[in-house]
This record gives C-alpha cells, structure tokens and sequence, in this order.
C-alpha cells in the first residue's frame, strides 16, 4: 500500500514536469479558442527565458538497454557474464547564446554505463560560429559535421562515425561523432565552398571487442580465423603529429534549377586502423594508413521522389601499385538511391552500393598465400538498402525498418524500430539490429551474434 | 461558425460595412480573379514578411503539444516563385529545425530540412506534400499554399460576405480529398473558412481563419485553426511580430541559414 501511494506521488510529479503550466491556461477553449487575445502576450516561451539568462539551457535525460539476441560467449566473456552491450543513463545539457554577432554552443553528456560499471562525460559540441565579413562563416571548435547524399552509407563524408553506438542501439543521432576542427564556409554567387580543417586526426568509433564481436582471421591463434571480442585499439596507434597529421576536407557545392551539384576532396587517414604491416610483422601495432578522396555527387527531384548519385575514389597513398601487403588497396565507392512517398505516410527509400577495390587478384593471391582467402572480400562488393518509415497520429508513432543486403557478400543488416513520442517531453522507442550472414567474415555476417534487442525513454527538457 | 463571421467582420469595422456596398452592388468577378486575389492576400502579401508562429496540437484525448517557429517569407514574382524559411525554437527537440521552401508555382517546390543534431540536410520529396508539417494537422502544403494549378474552381455560392468556391484536383490519386469548399471574404479576400471532403462525401478537415487585423495595410489573419474530424483533433496556429516590406534580401533564403539561422530578420520586432 505504501509502495502505491509512493508511486503515485511519484507518476503525480512527473506529470507535472511533463505538462508545462504554460500550457495549462492561456489558450482558448474549444469555442472561443483564444480569439480574445489577451491570453498570447505573456506567454511566449522565449520572452521568460531571454529575461532571465544570458543564454538558453536545454537537454534530456536518457534510460537504455540493449540485450544480446543470441548467446555470444566471447563478449560475455569480454564484459564479466553480462547478457547486454547496452545499458546506460544518459544526461545531455546544451548551452546557447550570442555574444554580439558570434554564436556558441557547449554540449556534454554525462553517461551512467551499466555495461563498464562507470560513470563518463563525453563533450559533444564546444564552438564557436562568427561571420568573417559579408561572405564566410568560420565554425570553430568540437563540431559536428555532415555532408553527402548518401542514408546511413557514406562515401565523401569522412568525418567521424560512431559505429559503436550505431551497431549497439543507441540514438541515431550518436552515429555522428565529433570533429575537432576549423570549418570555414565561402558563399559565392555561383559556388559555396566549405573548407575543413581538423589539426589533429580523430578516428571512427569503430567495432572495438569489448561490446561487440567481430571476425579475426588469427583469433584463434595463426592461420584460425574466428570470433573475437579483443580490443583492437589496444593494437593500433594513431597518427598524431601536429600539424602534419591533420585532416583536411573540402567540398564546392553549387545549385542549378533544382539540381544540387557537388565536388569533394579529402586528404587524411583511414578511419579504422586498417595498416596491418607492423602487426603482421609483430614488431609494433597497426595504424591508419594515409587515404585520399575525390568525389562528387548529385542529388535531383525527380518524379514523386529525389534522386541521387555520388561517387568516390580512394586513393590509398601508401599502396598504389596494389602490390603491397598490410595496406588496403585502392577503390571506387559509388552510390545511387531514390526516396519517395510510395503512399500517404510510407515513405521508401532505396539505395544500391558498390565498392570496387583496385588490383583485387593481387590482393586474393596475397591473402591465399597468408591462409586467410577470406579476408581479400570480393573485387565488386554490392550492397543494397531500404528505408521504410511509416508513420501514424501525425509522426508521433513512426515505424521504420532499415535494411541493409548485400548479395555479393550474402549477408544482411536489418534495423526495425517503432517510436513513440508520448508528449513534447516524452519519446520512448524500441528495435533491434539483427546482423547475418552465410560467412562468420563477412562484413555484416561477422556481426551476427552481436544481433540485440533494444528501448530507450527520452525525456527532454 | 457564425460567430466567427461576425468577429471577423466586426474587426474590419466601417471600412468593411463601407466597401462591402460597394462590393455588393458590382458585377460578380470571374472565378480566375477570386482565386488570384485569395491567393494574393493568404500567401503574397507584402514584397516580404516575417511573424512569429505557435501551434498548439491537441489530440482526442486532449494531451497536447507545442510548436514555436519564425516565418520569413519573400516574393520572387507576382502570384509566383517564393521563398521561405520556417526557424523552430520550441519545443528543444526541435530548435534550430531550419525548414526551407522554394515555392515554384509551375512546377515542384523544392523543399530542405536541416536537423542540426546530426548536422543533416535533408531534401523532402516533392510528393510528400500532405502529411503532417512537424506532427501539426497542418500539411506541409498549408505552410506555402497548395498550387492553384492544381485544381479546378469553380463559384459554387456568393453570399452578402463571401464567394463560396468548390475546388476539385486535377490528380485525384495525389491527394486525400475529393473535393474541398473555401468561404473567401469579399472584402479581404481572405479565406476564412475551408472544407475538406473525402470521397464518400463527408467534410472530415476543416481550416480556418481568423483574428483579421490590418497589418502595414494588409489584412491579416492573427489565428488559425485546423480540425481533423475524423481523429477528433485540432491544431491552433497564433501568430505575432508580423510585418511586411521588410527588404529581406535573398541571401537570406539560401544554405548558409540552414546552419546559421539569420537571428537580424528573426528576431527583428
């Protein structure tokens, strides 16, 4: 009886949170609905707040859990027994203001993982974004940044990504990471040109043992490939020179009639440590070979639905001739998709993917030699993708399954998930990412006992 | 109903009583001109404007939620092209949500959303027209109005107050309506009131106007409302900080706002 009316208090308490008492009064009944106006003047959000601070303060707090689908003993293992990769209390604050003509912005979350059994700060944004005269814009600072046409697949956007978060369950928005860079924007007639600096490398957030599986061609011992959850960062050193080892990326980007025109270029680093050679050699560790990229993309309206192509080289610096070993090899990446309404309130997208690596027989050759075939992959690595959303009571409740499948590799990534916004302070949302395959080294088959179950509660405020 | 006419007409006072006479007693104008002149004064007013917007969203059961944006608003030509940039502040899911329209009446718009969270720039499928703008049940298509190519209209009605239109699509298949009736006021030529019927012949939305006031010489309406008869809910749009002829120059209406919201003609009140 006791533990009712405590709860009750405490459901009482929330309710009060989540209906903002500047709700509660001011707009006009059914009848009347407010044509008296005396109910608008005061109560606009923005007018309290702009009194009382210098700046705007927002944020949420975040419960989530992610459960294993299937056993998966060498994660288990990995993190002490734990049936879950995912299990976390999340507060985010951001912070907002103007100072004169200049705008900053300070993001953090504060993270309660169940999962390391240790508290974590992340920053997420710490800039600044100033004009410089009438015709650039410079955004300093930990930023995030986006570019490309490309859903959930990216071929000129470098920046980082976090796989991690991505592959375990959390918000999509975390699949973004954070740059620390010098973003400086040129708007011309014709042209706008974005220059990106980042004076240090940051890396993806790639699969790292630990919470996920993946394959090793050596996990169990030489020439024994199998499923691993070893760190592999443990085994991987960074590029960190300064200012050699910088970033740079750059995109010119122009309109006409409709049509967005791009062009890319990128000069920096792989983002997952992907140069074996010292590793092979058990001298030292793996790092992040040099890569190059140029591209250039298109995205048009085109019948009920937008279109889009995009394509990239990449130049793997170090390995040109494709005849080195320990080092990836060169390859076109190139994009088409297509997004429409298909009926009121189901909207497809479809997206078809293709990575062709350069010199492949060389590499297969290489690969065959060492005992580990499987790792050369396939010259022409083809990957489709859908999008369903579908949504009812006006977006509140949205469906949406993401698939990805690959009939080159013969394996599949699927992302159901359905979200309910409750209120505007309130989101609950569940789904799963479900990873197979036919080969446990494929690049979504080695995932597949990763395959988990998750729900979040969002509450903003 | 009723009421709201009188409101309305209370509102415009005299000069309402005084033109409305003279509007009587002249020749009924064609159906292309009432159109036009509608169209005119719902969507072009003004070389430019801007104005704060709020949207409560009640659903059957009363639960409800809101939404706080800034409008900015320039016309390119005459009943034509026109661009717009729709700025969220609330609730802080949404803030800095930049929505951007380039209204092309003779063919598609092309529209953008930016979703600052993920540093995102998304381009809306022309199609993608009468769903829910951002969970209200108003249509992205009532934001920049519905092109008027895209119906056939016909002047069903003319009271002492109104010309009664029936517009019917030319793309049956394109839209959730078989029909629809609009009470467009004879002195403001504003669309007070819209009726949406579905194919077995009952009104299931309807859209109104109201709150009338004289703004930099423009009749303009400070609310609007929005009915779902067959869910039961409602959307209730107030508007304030509206001016017109403001000069927003066309820079303002490009990529750079997506990211860098222009807080000079935002916030200009």
């Amino acid at each position: 009886m006791a533990e009712w009316k405590q709860w009750l208090t405490a459901a009482g308490l929330i309710t009060s949170l989540v209906i903002p008492p500047a709700l509660a009064d001011d707009w006009g009944s059914d009848d009347s609905w407010g044509s008296d106006d005396s109910g608008w003047a005061d109560s606009w959000d923005d007018d309290e707040q702009t009194s009382r601070l210098p700046f705007e303060l927002r944020g949420f707090y975040e419960a989530a859990i992610g459960v294993h689908l299937r056993s998966n003993p060498v994660v288990e293992e990995a993190l002490g027994g734990k049936e879950y990769n995912l299990g976390e209390n999340r507060v985010q604050l951001t912070l907002d203001g103007d100072w004169r003509s200049a705008r900053y912005r300070l993001s953090g979350d504060l993270v309660a993982d169940g999962v390391e059994q240790a508290f974590r700060g992340e920053l997420r944004e710490a800039l600044v974004s100033f004009p410089l005269g009438e015709r650039i814009d410079v955004r300093a600072g930990r930023q995030v940044l986006t570019w490309g046409t490309g859903d959930l697949l990216f071929i000129n956007d470098l920046f980082p990504k976090d796989w991690e978060s991505f592959l375990i369950g959390r918000d999509e928005d975390y699949l973004k990471g954070t740059s620390d860079a010098l973003r400086t924007t040129l708007y011309t007639d014709q042209v706008t040109v974005d220059l990106v600096w980042s004076p240090l490398f940051n890396p993806d957030n790639y699969p790292d043992g630990g919470r996920l599986s993946y394959y090793s061609p050596m996990a169990g011992g030489p020439g024994v490939g199998g499923q691993t959850a070893a760190s592999v960062s443990d085994q991987a050193t960074e590029p960190d020179d300064f200012p050699k080892d910088g970033e740079l990326a750059l995109r010119l980007s122009t309109r006409h009639q409709g049509v967005e025109y791009e062009l890319y270029g990128f000069r920096g680093f792989y983002p997952d440590p992907q140069d074996q050679r010292a590793l092979m050699a058990g001298t030292g560790k793996a790092t992040h070979p040099r890569l190059n990229v140029y591209g250039a993309s298109v995205r048009s309206p085109l019948g009920p639905g937008i279109a889009n192509a995009e394509v990239g080289f990449y130049d793997s610096v170090d390995n040109r001739s494709g005849d080195r070993a320990g080092l990836p090899h060169s390859e076109w990446r190139l994009l088409l998709g297509y997004d429409w309404e298909a009926i009121t309130n189901l909207n497809v997208g479809l997206q078809y993917y293709l990575e062709w690596t350069q010199d492949h027989e060389a590499l297969s050759e290489r690969m065959d030699a060492a005992g580990m075939a499987e790792m050369a992959g396939e010259e022409y690595r083809h990957l489709l993708t859908t999008r369903l959303t579908y949504t009812q009571l006006r977006g509140d409740l949205m469906w949406s399954l993401f698939a990805f499948v690959s009939p080159s590799d013969d394996d599949f990534y699927l992302r159901p998930s359905v979200r309910y916004r409750v209120s505007d302070a309130l989101t609950l949302s569940a789904g799963g990412n479900v990873f197979g395959g036919k080969e446990e080294s494929s690049f979504f088959g080695q995932f597949e006992k990763d395959s988990n179950a998750w729900v979040r509660a969002r509450y903003r405020f | 109903m009723n009421t709201l006419i009188k409101k309305t007409a209370g509102l415009m006072g005299a000069l309402a009583l005084a033109t409305g006479l003279a509007t009587a007693q002249a020749a009924t104008p064609s159906v292309t001109e009432i159109i036009e002149r509608a169209n005119q004064a719902s969507y072009y007013a003004g070389q430019d404007g801007r104005s704060e917007a709020r949207m409560r969203i009640e659903d059957s059961r009363g639960n409800t939620q809101t939404r706080q944006f800034t409008v900015l608003r320039r016309n390119l030509e005459d009943q034509g092209r026109q661009q717009y940039l729709v700025v969220f502040s609330r609730p802080s899911e949404y803030r800095d949500t930049v929505f951007l329209v380039e209204k092309n009446p003779a063919a598609e718009d092309d529209r953008w959303l930016y979703l600052p969270d993920m540093d995102l720039v998304r381009r809306i499928a022309p199609g993608d027209k009468r769903t829910s703008f951002v969970g209200a049940h108003l249509f992205y298509e009532d934001i920049s109005g519905r092109h008027l190519e895209d119906d056939e209209h016909r002047l069903v009605e003319e009271t002492a107050e109104h010309f009664v239109l029936e517009s019917t699509p030319k793309d049956a298949r394109s839209v959730e309506f078989a029909r629809y009736r609009t009470w467009i006021n004879k002195d403001t030529w504003l669309p007070e009131r819209i009726e949406y019927t579905n194919a077995s012949g009952n009104v299931y939305r309807i859209m109104e106007n109201a709150g009338v006031e004289v703004i930099d010489g423009y009749p303009t309406p400070t609310m609007m409302r929005v009915q779902d008869l067959e869910s039961g809910g409602q959307t209730i749009v107030q508007f304030r900080g509206i001016r017109y002829d403001l000069g927003i120059p066309a820079s303002v209406f490009t990529e750079r706002s997506l990211r860098n919201p222009p807080r000079q003609w935002l916030e200009g009140r």
